[in-house]
């Protein structure tokens, strides 16, 4: 192979890309069962990616936690919290995936407790019924996933983006990686390749993810022909900090929204309305997370929005005294925690001062990737020696994220790491196809080669700007198809000719980083808005104004998004069915949440 | 509205083409609402230079990666806030890899 087109070569049997949540037990697990892994990061393992900003609470079923020591709920079992999820995911999602979830859930929480996750609380979460969340620290979980890792000697490759895989015949045979700080072309040569690359959160303004999730795993997936499910179901948070810029993309209005003080909490329009009273009386703040965001959007489109366009979070009806004893709690809350992240220790003093005088701008923030590529129950793709675990994969949730994401990114994780072994030692190592390296490393170096072209800071704004016009909350037919041919417009026609402009320098160039990152989110939201077209109805965090009704005899069906002479071709595939048939009929959107989140109600336990 | 511009004097410095550092700097308009210097230098790189390289990663101290010498004393750029005039320069500038990155970033 030419060594003009990379500086360095590897070879290795499983490849991992992502060293967090996901990555770190897919590696672990593989290197358990003897083979030669390699972690590939895009930032520095325990600080980076979405793991780290986790809550976070895992979850598992009561009979579970009883087994491994925690105060769980004996009238809870595997099959009940499995229905749970079919149910409230409404059905779209892949029944086998749910069982294997729930199986690992489990597993996952077994090893963690083994490397030494403190466990500060087993509680509800997620509205539950039942306690079925173990609340930890998502930094405190990450640094165990590393201390691990260290100790298993698995080398890590650090501040290294993933560019493309290379394929043979159809499988995946290793890939193509830009080291970030010395600007080198890396080719990695493996048997398998495991992706645990999150979201594409980036690709939206407001957003509440860490700067790396850009859709980097499923762009290249389908690059190298893998398929994607889901692609439209994107799951925003309400009640995420707006402004000031500082505080910008906190969860931590949501977050207090969660705990005892909820209840003392408003949320009001920018003429001081308490508006949840219109849109869910009974609840108010404390409905689903996504009436709340639905309402809180409303708000905004019908001019009664804040100046930075949110709504406020409010506690000034609460006298300073009134303030002192939500902070007293918190405190308390945070105290049993011993979680000492800056966003509680810095930031929170700070708002919770300010909210004595003055309302809190929150908003809707993207939050996490609903869909993603499209695996099976082994996180096997469809392109053999290709695995995807965690956010970047998609089919476990169906329509709505219902219970913990650290939970699957772990058991999908351990999955990715138990099954690839049996294919590693089925093939051998195989060299690259020259033309294909040859035609990544040309589109890897052509921002860098073009002496003119489009600049990725402004096409990012552009991006931003048909992102936040159009794929918001509340969609409809007409902005989806505004944004669709934007968005296919810029990756053909932008994203083709973008050039880095201010420094030329391989090294921490952040402007050719944003380039290759583009191409990636371009992809994503295209496949999205695409998907979120053709769906016509709504269902879980899916909404279309044009289409307010949940339909079950048409629509309780999946997108499938398949790489058609490099263009995405979209069809409908029926949801795999293990045990619970989707139900028939249609019902006004309201009515279905309210079905479907019948066992989320507060305060209501039925017996079962 | 108009707001409040600071001075935003950073560190630049390439070692490969570079004989010694040099210090540039860029008028930042303060927001209505508090800043941090990671928004500042967000700013900078969005509006006048995508060439000048600075760790960015979650922006709520949670991967505390993104330290910088504030004004001289060692800070986090996210959790600092910006209210007035600032001097940005690397934590260690014996061993920077460019501008405000060091080789421990």
């Amino acid at each position: 192979m030419s060594a003009e087109l990379y500086e360095r070569e590897i070879a290795c049997d499983v490849l991992v890309v992502g060293s967090e949540g996901a990555g770190g037990p897919a590696a672990i697990n593989a290197a358990r069962a003897g083979l030669d892994v390699l972690i590939v990061s895009k930032g520095k393992m325990g600080r980076c990616g979405a793991s780290q900003m986790a809550g976070a609470d895992f979850n598992l079923d009561g009979r579970s936690a009883i087994a491994l020591g925690l105060p769980g709920d004996d009238r809870d079992s595997p099959e009940r919290f499995f229905a749970d999820l079919v149910r409230e995911g409404f059905y779209l999602g892949n029944q086998r995936i749910i069982e294997a979830y729930v199986e690992y859930a489990a597993r996952n929480t077994a090893d963690l407790l083994e490397w030494g996750m403190p466990v500060y609380r087993f509680e509800q979460v997620h509205a539950e019924e039942m306690a079925r969340g173990i609340i930890t620290s998502g930094v405190r979980w990450v640094r165990v996933l590393r201390r691990k890792v260290r100790e298993m000697d698995i080398p890590v490759l650090e501040d290294t983006m993933m560019v493309d895989l290379l394929t043979r015949e159809g499988r995946v045979i290793g890939a193509v990686a830009l080291d970030l700080r010395s600007g080198e072309i890396v080719l990695i040569t493996a048997r398998a390749v495991v992706l645990c690359t999150g979201g594409w959160q980036q690709a939206y303004y407001f957003n509440s993810a860490a700067a790396d999730l850009t859709g980097d795993g499923q762009a290249m997936a389908f690059r190298a022909g893998a398929e994607m499910i889901g692609m439209e179901m994107v799951q925003y948070i309400p009640a995420t900090m707006l402004w000031p810029p500082m505080a910008r993309k906190s969860i931590l209005p949501y977050i207090m929204m969660e705990t005892e003080v909820g209840p003392l909490i408003q949320m009001l329009n920018g003429e001081g309305e308490r508006f949840m009273q219109r849109y869910d009386p009974s609840t108010l703040e404390q409905s689903t997370k996504e009436i709340v965001a639905i309402a809180s959007e409303m708000e905004v489109q019908e001019g009664r929005g804040t100046p930075h366009g949110g709504v406020y979070f409010a506690l000034k009806h609460l006298t300073p005294d009134g303030v002192d004893f939500v902070w007293n709690k918190f405190t308390e809350f945070l105290d049993q925690n011993d979680d000492k992240r800056s966003e509680f220790r810095k930031l929170l003093p700070h708002l919770l001062e300010t909210a004595k005088t003055q309302d809190l701008e929150v908003g809707n923030a993207v939050h996490f990737m609903v869909g993603g590529v499209k695996v099976n129950e082994r996180t096997e793709t469809d392109v053999p020696g290709l695995y995807a675990a965690g956010e970047c994969s998609g089919g476990l949730w169906g329509s709505v994220r219902v219970a913990s994401a650290t939970t699957q990114v772990g058991a999908q994780g351990r999955i990715a790491g138990e099954a690839c072994p049996e294919y590693v030692k089925s093939v051998e190592h195989t060299e690259p196809d020259k033309a294909q390296l040859e035609a990544i490393v040309e589109r890897i170096n052509a921002p860098m080669q073009r002496r003119e072209g489009a600049s990725p800071i402004e096409i990012m704004e552009r991006m931003h700007g048909v992102t936040d016009e159009y794929l918001r909350v509340i969609r409809d037919g007409e902005g989806l198809e505004n944004a669709y041919d934007e968005l296919s417009w810029l990756r053909r026609e932008e994203a083709a000719r973008l050039h880095v402009s201010a420094s030329r320098t391989r090294r921490l160039n952040y402007e050719w980083q944003l380039c290759l990152e583009l191409e990636n989110m371009l992809l994503c939201l295209e496949m999205s808005a695409l998907a979120s077209l053709k769906r016509e109805e709504s269902r879980g965090g899916f909404y279309r104004r044009d289409f307010p009704y949940t339909d079950n005899d048409r629509w309780c069906v999946n997108t499938v998004i398949s790489n058609r002479d490099c263009e995405p071709a979209l069809r409908l595939e029926e949801p795999v069915v293990t045990s619970m048939p989707p139900p028939s009929g249609r019902m006004t959107f309201e009515e279905a949440v309210a079905e479907g989140t019948a066992s989320l109600r507060r305060g209501e336990v039925d017996e079962p | 509205m108009t707001h409040p511009a600071i001075n935003v004097r950073c560190f630049r410095f390439d070692p490969e083409t570079d004989s010694e550092p040099r210090f540039q700097d860029y008028r930042v308009p303060l927001q209505d609402g508090k800043m941090s210097v990671l928004d500042c230098l967000n700013h900078i790189r969005e509006h006048f230079d995508p060439g000048l390289a600075y760790f960015k990663n979650c922006q709520l101290g949670f991967c505390q990666r993104c330290s910088l010498r504030v004004n001289g004393k060692v800070a986090m750029a996210c959790e600092t806030p910006a209210s007035g005039d600032l001097v940005l320069e690397p934590v260690n500038a014996n061993e920077v890899i460019r501008d405000l990155w060091c080789k421990s970033t």
